[in-house]
């Protein structure tokens, strides 16, 4: 049992005679027996265990075999990219075993590339077709497409004829037999384009008359159910079936109803 | 001071080897006396000790300076120290202090009889150390074995001056008590007391 006085002493930062002096003086201190200072002069005879060299070299190397979380942060990058020499990408591995936050950060960013890659719609085609029409009037390139290639191949053609060539052998002779090719390739260009739009024209069609199909049911069951609640509503009520009265008023039972069956045994 | 190390760490964290180098010079000899006191075991505070400065290392730029860059060490390595604390004691041999753990703490002296007294006292002492709650157990290697100050203590456990000596106090009551307690038991009461004289302490 530790005696209070002598503790409040001792976190009053009292000296050790200070302290001695109250344990010559206390009854509680001097049953406790050995002191508190005995501890503290144990301890002090001890020395410090030397380090051992191999550890103070082994200390001394660890900027070459780690990675502060600062340079992790420069090194991941490197390696999403699988550009890091083969020392950082070590110190990087051996850092990201010990990190938690870095092993997290790396495992996210070197996800990503494992990731695939999204498949396109079966419709993309289509939507695509249709939308390239828009962004030729945009700009120029009009002059380019397929209509413009065969316009002018035709333009060129009377020209020529109007001359007095024939344009089939002056363009042998000059070699250009390309143009017929490039001519072809337009005509298939316009071909596809054509399919496409008839592609998404048809999808369109098949979307509409979807929807129709359904308002057209919804509106068929409304006719048929209002037409059922007019009937209903028209048809003769069933008229209740009077009684004979007696002169009271009140109900009078029939012939039948008041007429018994003996039996006999 | 702490400006100082703050620019030692500064460097450290720009690359230079030099710098390092220092820190570990500096810093290297305490990180190991403390590993040593909490493991006692040479490979364990080797091991221990490296991890400390792993751990350093990797955390160098939260280093602010706002405090004394041991206090920092021992704050980052705080609970690596503990949980070999505690699997030591878990370990049977804990409480039995072998001559080869405390052999590396001892001074050489001329006369072979107080050596002996110093050893078995050493193995006393930290067997019991062993017995006392890890709060203040801590405190009392950190500042009777290792020496820090007291301030060094309060800022690397997060705890007040006044809190760091009540329990400083509170530990070394408790291990004189158990000491006590252990003689009594085995019929050598006044063995301690013959220790302590032998080390020159008040009694």
């Amino acid at each position: 049992m530790s005696c209070p006085d002598l503790e409040k002493l001792f976190l009053a930062g009292a000296s050790r005679e200070d302290a001695r002096r109250h344990r010559d003086s206390c009854a509680t201190c001097r049953a406790a027996g050995p002191d508190a200072d005995a501890v503290e002069d144990i301890a002090s005879t001890l020395k410090a265990p030397e380090m051992p060299p191999s550890l103070h070299a082994a200390l001394i190397d660890i900027p070459r075999r780690t990675v502060s979380c600062e340079g992790a942060e420069r090194l991941l990058p490197l390696a999403v990219e699988n550009e890091l020499l083969p020392d950082d990408e070590r110190r990087l591995s051996s850092h990201l075993s010990r990190c938690g936050g870095c092993s997290e950060a790396a495992a996210t960013l070197l996800g990503t590339r494992d990731l695939a890659e999204p498949i396109a719609p079966p419709w993309l085609a289509g939507r695509l077709a249709v939308a390239r029409p828009a962004k030729r009037r945009r700009s120029l390139s009009w002059i380019f497409g397929p209509k413009s290639v065969i316009a002018f191949a035709y333009g060129a053609a009377v020209v020529v004829m109007l001359l007095g060539f024939n344009p089939a052998d002056l363009a042998r002779k000059v070699g250009v037999g390309e143009l017929g090719q490039s001519t072809r390739a337009a005509v298939l260009v316009a071909e596809s384009s054509v399919t496409d739009r008839l592609g998404a024209l048809q999808e369109r069609v098949a979307r509409t008359l979807a929807v129709w199909k359904g308002r057209a049911g919804g509106y068929g069951r409304a006719v048929v159910s209002n037409a059922v609640s007019i009937i209903w509503k028209n048809s003769p009520k069933q008229r209740t079936v009077e009684r004979p009265r007696n002169r009271d008023g009140r109900g009078a039972f029939k012939e039948s109803e008041t007429t018994t069956t003996s039996w006999r045994t | 001071m702490s400006a100082e190390e703050k620019a030692l760490v500064d460097r450290c964290r720009q690359g230079e080897d030099d710098a390092w180098r220092t820190l570990v010079d500096q810093f290297g000899q305490k990180v190991y006396s403390v590993a040593y006191h909490f493991t006692l075991n040479r490979d364990d505070a080797e091991e221990l000790s490296q991890e400390i400065f792993l751990k350093t290392f990797e955390n160098l730029h939260r280093y602010d300076g706002s405090f004394p860059l041991v206090a920092w060490l021992l704050s980052l390595s705080r609970n690596l120290c503990i949980d070999r604390y505690r699997r030591r004691k878990r370990e049977k041999s804990f409480r039995f202090v072998s001559d080869d753990a405390v052999a590396p703490l001892l001074k050489s002296d001329d006369d072979p009889a107080a050596e002996a007294l110093r050893k078995e006292r050493s193995k006393i002492l930290f067997s019991v150390l062993a017995e006392i709650p890890e709060d203040l157990a801590e405190i009392l290697v950190l500042r009777d074995l290792d020496g820090l100050a007291y301030d060094e203590i309060g800022k690397a456990l997060d705890l007040p001056d006044g809190t760091v000596k009540s329990r400083l106090f509170r530990a070394r009551a408790e291990v004189a008590r158990r000491i006590r307690e252990r003689h009594e038991r085995r019929g050598t009461a006044g063995a301690f007391q013959t220790l302590a004289v032998a080390a020159g302490g008040v009694l």
